[in-house]
C-alpha cells in the first residue's frame, strides 16, 4: 500500500523494507533533504557575491568548498535521487509489475546515497563539481578530496545498480499483455536514461580510480609533472557527464509527459514521437561531450563535428516541446499547481535550450567560455526544466503518498515566486556573462554592470530561498494535517489513472 | 504542423550553415586572415535573432494557449477524452 503516511508504520518497518514503494519514498526523503541543504549553500554563495569583496564567507577556499559541495550536492544528491524516488513509486505499476526486478538490489543502491552524501558533506572538499586536474591532484587538501572521489565512486555504484533494475523491470518484467510500445512514456523515460547511464558512468569510473592512484602519488595520469594530460581527464569526465545532463533531464520530461495530458484531459499528442525523441537524446547525447573543451586546443575539424553532434539535440527536444504544446492544443486546462510547475518548466526548457544553441557554436563559446553565461546555461536546465518538473511531480504525487492534499495556494505561491526567481537569476547571469564576468570566483572589481546583476541575481535567489521556505511548510503541514485526498482523482480532473494506491505489498 | 516543422528545418539551416562557415574560415594556413570579432559578434546577433523571433513565437503560443485553453475560459469545452477510459 503507498499510503505510508496516511496509516502510520514503525520507521524502522519502512527503512528495511525493500517494497518499491517504501524505497521510494526513502529516496524521496532523502533527496528533498539535500535539496534544501545544497540550496542553503547557494544562497551563501549568492549573499557572499552580493558586493564585492569578502562579505559573509571568509575566504576563497572556503567560497570553492561551498559551491563545490553546493554542485555535487543538487546534482547526485537531489536530481538523480528524485528520480529513482519517482521511478520506484511507478514504474513497477506501469509495467504492472508487483515489484522492481531486484528489490533487495533496489534497496542496496538506495542505502549506498546516505553514506555518499555524509562522505561529500563531512570532507566537504574545494575543486569544484569537475575535480579540475590537475589541482585535484597536486594540492586539493585531504582528506576532503579523497572522500569526495570515494563519494562519487559510490553514488556512480548505486546509479549503476538502480539503471540495471530499471531496464530490466520495464524490458522483461512488465505484464505479458503489454507490448514495448504500450509503455507509458515516464517509464520510456527511465529506460532511455538508465542505459545512458550504463554506457556513460565506467568512464567516468575509471577517470576516479586514476584521480585517485593520481592522488596517491602512484600513477601520472592526469599530471603533467608526470608526462600525464588533464585534458585526458576532460575527456573522461565529460564522455559520462554531457550524457549525463539527459540522465537528469530525460526523467524530468517523462514527469511532464504524466502531468500535460492529464491536466489537459488528453492523451499525449504523439506518444511515438515522444519515444522517438528520448532514444534520439539517448544517442546524441553521445556525440557532443568535446564542445565542453573547444578552448582546449582542439583542431576545427574536431571543433565542428562535436558543434554539429551537439545541435543534433535540438530537433529531439524541440519534438518534446511541440508534443507538449499540441497536447494543451484544445484541451480544457485545469491549472493547478502540478501543471503549473510543467507549463513553466517546458518554457525555461525552451529558453535554456535556445542559449546552447548559441553556447554551442563554436565561435560564439570563445566569448562565453568560462564565464556565467555557462553558469546562466546549466542552471536554467537543472533549475529551470529538472527541478521544475521534478517538484511539479512531486505536487503530483504527494496525495498518492501521503493520502492527503496540499495546501493549493501555498502551491501555486511557491510556482509564482520560483518562476520570478529563476528568470531572474538564470537569465541575468547570461547578461553577466557576456559582459565578462568569469565563473567560480570569490570576489569581482567594483564594475557598475556586475555590481547590479550580481545584485539582481541575489535577489532573485533570495526569492527562491523564501519560496522554498514555504514549499517546505506546506510539505510538512499538509502531509500530516492536510485535508484528506480522493486518491482515485485526487486533482479533480477524471481520466484513467495508473491508481498507485492499489498497489499491493505482500510484505506489509 | 508540417509548416510549422518546414519553418524550422529553415531556421536551423541559417544557424547552421554560418557558423560552419565561421569555423573553416579560420583555417590553419599562413597568411589567412579573419577578424574573429567581427565574425563571432556577427553569428552572434544572427543566432540571438533567430532565437528570440523562434522563442516569441513558441513562448506566445504557450502563453495564448494557456489563457484561450484554461478550464475557466468563457469559450471552454470538454475534450472529446473526457468521460472515457482513455
Amino acid at each position: 500500500m503507498v499510503l505510508e503516511l496516511q496509516k502510520p508504520r514503525p520507521i524502522w518497518q519502512i527503512m528495511f523494507s525493500t517494497h518499491h514503494t517504501d524505497v521510494g519514498l526513502l529516496y524521496l526523503i532523502t533527496s528533498v533533504a539535500f535539496l534544501f541543504m545544497g540550496g542553503a549553500l547557494a544562497l551563501a554563495i549568492r549573499a557572499e557575491l552580493f558586493l564585492p569583496g569578502a562579505q559573509i564567507i571568509g575566504d576563497a577556499m572556503t567560497f570553492n568548498r561551498i559551491f563545490t559541495v553546493h554542485g555535487t550536492t543538487l546534482i547526485f544528491l537531489f536530481i538523480i535521487p528524485f528520480a529513482s524516488a519517482v521511478g520506484n513509486y511507478f514504474v513497477p505499476i506501469m509495467v504492472r509489475y508487483k515489484d522492481m526486478a531486484y528489490p533487495k538490489l533496489n534497496a542496496i543502491a538506495f542505502w549506498m546515497i546516505p553514506p555518499a552524501g555524509a562522505l561529500i558533506w563531512l570532507g566537504f572538499a574545494d575543486f569544484t563539481w569537475y575535480a579540475t586536474p590537475p589541482y585535484s591532484i597536486i594540492s586539493a587538501p585531504g582528506p576532503a578530496a579523497d572522500m569526495w572521489i570515494f563519494g562519487l565512486k559510490i553514488l556512480g555504484i548505486s546509479s549503476v545498480l538502480g539503471a540495471i533494475n530499471f531496464i530490466v523491470t520495464i524490458l522483461k518484467c512488465k505484464h505479458p499483455d503489454m507490448s514495448i510500445g504500450q509503455v507509458p512514456l515516464l517509464a520510456w523515460s527511465f529506460l532511455s536514461s538508465s542505459l545512458i547511464i550504463i554506457v556513460a558512468i565506467p568512464t567516468f569510473a575509471a577517470a576516479l580510480l586514476m584521480l585517485l592512484t593520481d592522488r596517491l602519488g602512484v600513477s601520472g595520469f592526469f599530471n603533467p609533472a608526470m608526462g600525464g594530460d588533464p585534458i585526458a581527464y576532460a575527456h573522461l569526465f565529460w564522455f559520462t557527464f554531457h550524457p549525463e545532463v539527459y540522465v537528469l533531464v530525460i526523467p524530468a520530461i517523462g514527469m511532464m509527459y504524466e502531468i500535460i495530458p492529464r491536466f489537459s484531459r488528453k492523451p499525449i499528442y504523439s506518444y511515438n514521437s515522444g519515444i522517438f525523441a528520448f532514444v534520439l537524446l539517448s544517442i546524441v547525447g553521445f556525440s557532443s561531450w568535446a564542445h565542453h573543451m573547444y578552448a582546449t586546443g582542439m583542431s576545427f575539424t574536431e571543433k565542428t563535428v562535436f558543434m554539429i553532434g551537439t545541435l543534433a539535440a535540438v530537433p529531439a527536444s524541440a519534438m518534446h516541446v511541440f508534443n507538449f504544446i499540441a497536447t494543451m492544443w484544445n484541451a480544457r486546462i485545469k491549472f493547478s499547481t502540478p501543471m503549473m510547475w510543467a507549463v513553466g518548466g517546458i518554457a525555461l526548457f525552451f529558453s535554456a535550450g535556445a542559449g546552447g544553441v548559441a553556447n554551442a557554436a563554436m565561435p560564439l563559446d570563445f566569448s562565453t567560455h568560462d564565464t556565467y553565461w555557462v553558469v546562466g546555461h546549466f542552471h536554467l536546465f537543472v533549475m529551470g526544466t529538472i527541478a521544475f518538473g521534478s517538484i511539479g511531480y512531486l505536487y503530483y504525487m504527494f496525495p498518492y503518498v501521503t493520502g492527503r492534499m496540499y495546501n493549493e495556494t501555498m502551491g501555486k505561491v511557491h510556482f509564482v515566486m520560483s518562476f520570478i526567481g529563476t528568470v531572474l537569476v538564470f537569465f541575468t547571469q547570461h547578461v553577466l556573462g557576456l559582459y565578462g564576468m568569469p565563473r567560480r570566483i570569490f570576489d569581482y572589481p567594483p564594475i557598475p554592470e556586475w555590481i547590479a546583476m550580481n545584485q539582481i541575481v541575489t535577489v532573485g535567489a533570495m526569492i527562491i530561498g523564501v519560496s522554498m521556505a514555504i514549499f517546505l511548510i506546506n510539505m510538512i503541514y499538509s502531509s500530516g494535517k492536510g485535508k484528506l485526498a480522493n486518491t482515485e482523482d485526487p486533482f479533480g480532473v477524471g481520466g484513467k489513472y495508473y491508481y498507485p494506491f492499489e498497489a499491493k505489498n505482500p510484505s506489509h | 504542423m508540417k509548416k510549422l516543422v518546414g519553418l524550422f528545418l529553415v531556421l536551423a539551416v541559417i544557424v547552421v550553415i554560418p557558423a560552419i562557415e565561421s569555423a573553416f574560415a579560420a583555417g590553419d594556413e599562413p597568411g589567412e586572415y579573419l577578424d574573429r570579432r567581427a565574425v563571432i559578434w556577427n553569428l552572434f546577433f544572427r543566432m540571438m535573432t533567430i532565437a528570440f523571433v523562434v522563442g516569441a513565437v513558441v513562448s506566445g503560443t504557450m502563453i495564448w494557449q494557456c489563457w484561450r485553453f484554461r478550464e475557466s475560459h468563457p469559450k471552454a469545452k470538454p475534450t472529446a477524452y473526457e468521460g472515457t477510459d482513455w
